[in-house]
């Protein structure tokens, strides 16, 4: 075992980060920047009559209006091609982009975009689910019909997309079953809520490229697609990113990038944008508001026999993320529970809302809520523990999941146990006290990624990894570590950098629990070449051979006699320099799934699958329907922890978020669309609302992962809100079936109303 | 319309000319080029913004910058000892992994310096109430409690022995 990989280490950015040293994209200085600002429509739905930009164009300061007029038209998105940079015929949200300035200064640009002359017809908008699937209701997109879109992708009328599991008959699992059991439940849209809002700058270069400075979770992956866009030479676009200041899934897609560029495109200056929180809220990916309704039947010994459950998302405007929310919710919705019986199904509905995006862990929360306070009304019903029943049920080794695949690995039940263990689980309580628990499943994946690992002539040790660092410390926390290992120096004397194009290191981003998995393969093998490299080069400056040596300190020694050693500066000297390594991550084959249960999923299969716990304790006052979570323990299969403090921070900081899903946060939407863009009124949980939390790191080692590892930072925000609502129940025999579990809703649960 | 305004940021003074709608934020940030300080929202409910005037916490976001006239403002800016090295606080929060993306840490390391500046040995509960003005989407918060308890201590361990003959301290909490 290694000396280094798998202890806990200090990331390396924290120095500069805790000493305010740390450079974010608002904080760059620009010489003579243009001022670029968003005209939004204040409309949900509206057709667009006319669009004058005239006015605007001659107003004092104005270097560049950019609107359908003047940029390209062509339509972009995933599986449907249903949106365009700028509307071409509707308006679909309220906060939806019109137009885009920049001026000189900030004030000018907002006065030209005042003066764009916009003609709308207000039209009636489609605001909730139930108002887009009525009969003839009104079309969010009405010319559907005629969109590009991949041959897998169901559409119909306001349904975007549906994703369905079938398996066994599950009308046979209901009559034989002793109990059967039916729950719905509501879910609430939600924010990513990072604390830094998006800004981003850039500017067009003498060869006909163009720089974007930015906080982006994918900078490689927006920089094809802008390059794509607007028809430019991708090799000359460069995406420099910088810190990002959280992120959470609400800095995949693009936003202020698409409008900089634009801007800069148009004008011979550097044009930069800092979003106000408003505006950021204005143009929020949510995670996907929604519904769901659960039907299990289970034997009366607890064994479960089949299910039936059917979610319904709202994706919003556009179709956005939703292919993701729908794909996982399904695949989440009897995990990893065995059931012989199943139906499940995901629909995705178009409104008039903003487009719903990956928000961390897209579907899981919404379904392991939905889910595990299922679980919990089957065990009641049949007066069987609700840990009992899920050790019965909960998935082992050889078991199969959903679709077919053949699961190894599996540690469910030692996440159950552990965490059930660490709250107490089955020790008395006072009055209105309660537990519960929530388990469920989370993939890891691997995605293209390269690295270099550079040796240079001052001794000094450069990590160039294509991998942006949003806090999670998939980069600086990580890939120091497993640098330094193979090079026998100390992971804090690895100096970084990260996610800028220019240094052709690709990599395909934070986002689905892949960072460390991809980057820090690449990061390895890059590693191993240059200790190659380097062991080489020794062997003839020390006159040994390579078995004999090892690398320590910053030197190439001689085993047994470390006084006959090569420094690694002498070694980059003679090798003209620098001495550079080069790795990728390698292709993994996903694993087999069976196609009779499942055709309309774009990745049926997971990789690495990863099993996590929690369990919460609560006190509740039940004449307000106030939920105080006194503790919340998580025990998380991470496969291998190359950092343990990395993966206890991303457990901590999921609990919270996982409470704020379950408890405080929802974004809120009239008939006009939507309300709280702030954070006045969106509430994100703060220190006092945060409980005790124990983190608890399961080591199951996947065969795919480096050193064992399975992706870390998306399960742990899958399961608090469902151990926190069972708790709930347990305290006080009732809980709201929708999120978030609000006093107000909780209190209507315990009295009925 | 502009307004003279002496400040004394980190030791510093400034004479400034500033519009009397600035605020204190965009001042340091925009005029003096300190961006160590944050803006996360600009209306107050986030602490990105945190600093110091004189020794109480304020959202610099919701400061006019005319407000601080003749008064000492301190940033994370200030919170490193002469030679570079981090002070007690940050020291704390790079050693209990106190941060993940770092935005609100400059805000959460000054609320927490204007609490230990008042009571410098606060029980769990008290730090949570003194940053409960600063959201961290990243840490879920246990570790920032960590780092500040550990700063406290040391803080007070380092006053002990610079200080031979301690007086005793009272809490100042109620």
């Amino acid at each position: 075992m290694s000396a280094i990989i798998g202890t806990a280490r200090t990331r390396a950015d924290a120095a500069a980060k805790a000493t305010g040293q740390a450079v974010y994209t608002a904080d760059l200085a620009f010489e003579r920047a243009a001022s670029g600002v968003v005209l939004r429509s204040p409309h949900p739905f509206a057709r667009i009559r006319a669009i004058d930009v005239a006015r605007a164009q001659g107003m004092p300061g104005v270097v560049a209006v950019v609107f359908s007029g003047n940029t390209p038209r062509k339509p972009f998105d995933f599986s449907i091609k249903d949106q365009h940079l700028f509307p071409q015929e509707y308006v679909r949200y309220k906060g939806e982009p019109v137009a885009a300035v920049a001026a000189e200064t900030e004030a000018q640009a907002h006065a030209a975009a005042a003066a764009i002359d916009v003609k709308y017809e207000a039209l009636e908008p489609v605001m909730t689910i139930d108002d887009a699937l009525r009969d003839g209701a009104q079309l969010v997109h009405p010319r559907w019909k005629a969109y590009e879109k991949s041959a897998t992708r169901f559409m119909r009328g306001n349904v975007c997309g549906r994703n369905r599991i079938r398996r066994g008959d599950v009308e046979k699992a209901f009559e034989r079953a002793h109990v059967v059991i039916d729950s719905s439940f509501e879910l609430s849209h939600g924010i990513p809520g990072y604390v830094e809002p998006r800004s981003a700058a850039a500017r067009k270069e003498p060869d006909g490229g163009l720089t974007v400075w930015c906080g982006s979770q994918s900078p490689y992956g927006n920089r094809e697609e802008l390059a794509e866009f607007f028809d430019l030479d991708v090799e000359r676009v460069r995406f420099v990113n910088q810190f990002v200041g959280g992120a959470f899934g609400g800095k995949i897609l693009m936003a202020v990038e698409w409008f900089v560029a634009a801007l800069a495109l148009n004008c011979e200056r550097t044009v930069r944008m800092i979003w106000s929180r408003h505006e950021d809220g204005l143009h929020v990916f949510p995670r996907h508001g929604g519904r769901a309704s659960f039907r299990t039947g289970a034997a009366q010994d607890g064994t479960l026999l089949g299910m039936r459950a059917s979610f319904a998302f709202d994706t919003g405007a556009y179709l956005g993320y939703g292919s993701g929310t729908a794909l996982i919710a399904t695949m989440l919705a009897s995990a990893p529970y065995r059931i012989p019986a199943l139906d499940l199904e995901a629909k995705l509905v178009y409104t008039h809302k903003q487009v719903a995006g990956p928000v961390r862990a897209p579907g899981g929360p919404e379904a392991t809520y939905c889910k595990e306070l299922h679980i919990d009304e089957v065990a009641r019903a049949l007066s069987v523990d609700p840990l009992e029943l899920r050790l019965k049920n909960a998935w082992v080794d050889g078991d199969e999941s959903p679709t077919g695949q053949k699961l190894t690995s599996v540690s469910a039940r030692e996440t159950l146990q552990k965490s059930a263990a660490a709250i107490g689980w089955g020790e008395k309580l006072p009055p209105n006290r309660g537990r519960g628990l929530s388990c469920s499943w989370w993939f890891s994946s691997c995605g293209r990624s390269e690295a270099k690992v550079e040796v240079r002539s001052d001794g000094s040790v450069h990590v160039v990894s294509g991998n942006p660092e949003i806090g999670t410390g998939s980069a600086a926390g990580a890939l120091p570590i497993l640098v330094a290992d193979h090079l026998g120096i100390d992971p804090s004397q690895v100096r970084l950098t990260l996610a800028d194009t220019a240094t052709r290191t690709y990599d395909g981003g934070v986002h689905g629990s892949t960072a460390t998995f991809s980057a820090g393969q690449a990061v390895e093998a890059a590693a191993l070449d240059v200790r190659r490299q380097l062991l080489a080069s020794a062997e003839e400056s020390l006159e040994a051979r390579v078995d004999d040596i090892e690398l320590s300190g910053g030197f190439a020694r001689v085993r047994g006699f470390p006084d006959h050693a090569v420094a690694f500066a002498n070694l980059a000297e003679a090798a003209g320099g620098t001495i550079t390594g080069e790795g990728g991550a390698r292709e993994i084959e996903d694993p087999e799934f069976d196609p009779e249960l499942v055709q309309s999923h774009d990745f049926a299969a997971w990789m690495a699958p990863s099993f996590t716990t929690s369990a919460a304790e609560v006190d509740v006052d039940p004449q307000t329907g106030c939920v105080k979570v006194l503790k919340i323990v998580t025990a998380q299969d991470a496969g291998f922890a190359i950092n343990p403090t990395g993966v206890v921070g991303q457990i901590e900081g999921g609990a919270v978020q996982g409470l704020g899903y379950g408890l405080t946060e929802e974004l809120q939407f009239d008939e006009s669309g939507i309300v709280n863009t702030g954070l006045k009124d969106y509430l994100l949980p703060t220190a006092v609302d945060a409980p005790a939390i124990e983190a608890i790191i399961v080591e199951s080692p996947s065969s795919e992962g480096p050193h064992g590892m399975k992706g870390v930072g998306e399960p742990p925000v899958t399961t608090p809100a469902g151990a926190i609502g069972n708790a709930i129940r347990d305290a006080v025999g009732a809980v709201p079936h929708k999120t978030p579990m609000t006093p107000e809703r909780v209190w209507r649960a315990i009295n009925a109303i | 319309m502009m307004q003279p305004v002496n400040l004394m940021v980190n030791g510093t003074p400034y004479e400034l000319l500033v519009h009397p709608s600035r605020s204190l934020l965009q001042v340091l940030r925009d005029d003096l080029h300190l961006t160590g300080t944050k803006e996360g929202c600009g209306t107050g409910y986030c602490g990105a913004c945190t600093v110091l005037v004189e020794d109480a916490a304020v959202n610099a976001c919701l400061y006019f910058a005319v407000d601080a006239d003749h008064r000492h403002v301190r940033t994370i800016e200030a919170m490193r000892a002469p030679d570079g090295s981090p002070q007690a606080l940050p020291a704390a929060f790079i050693e209990c992994s106190g941060l993940q993306c770092g935005y609100c840490t400059p805000g959460m390391i000054m609320s927490a310096a204007a609490l230990l500046a008042s009571d410098p040995s606060p029980a769990e509960d008290d730090v949570r109430s003194a940053l409960s003005g600063n959201i961290c989407r990243c840490t879920g918060y246990q570790s920032i409690v960590a780092s500040v308890m550990l700063a406290a201590a040391r803080m007070a361990q380092h006053e002990r022995q610079t200080q031979p003959e301690p007086s005793p301290r009272s809490r100042s909490r109620a």
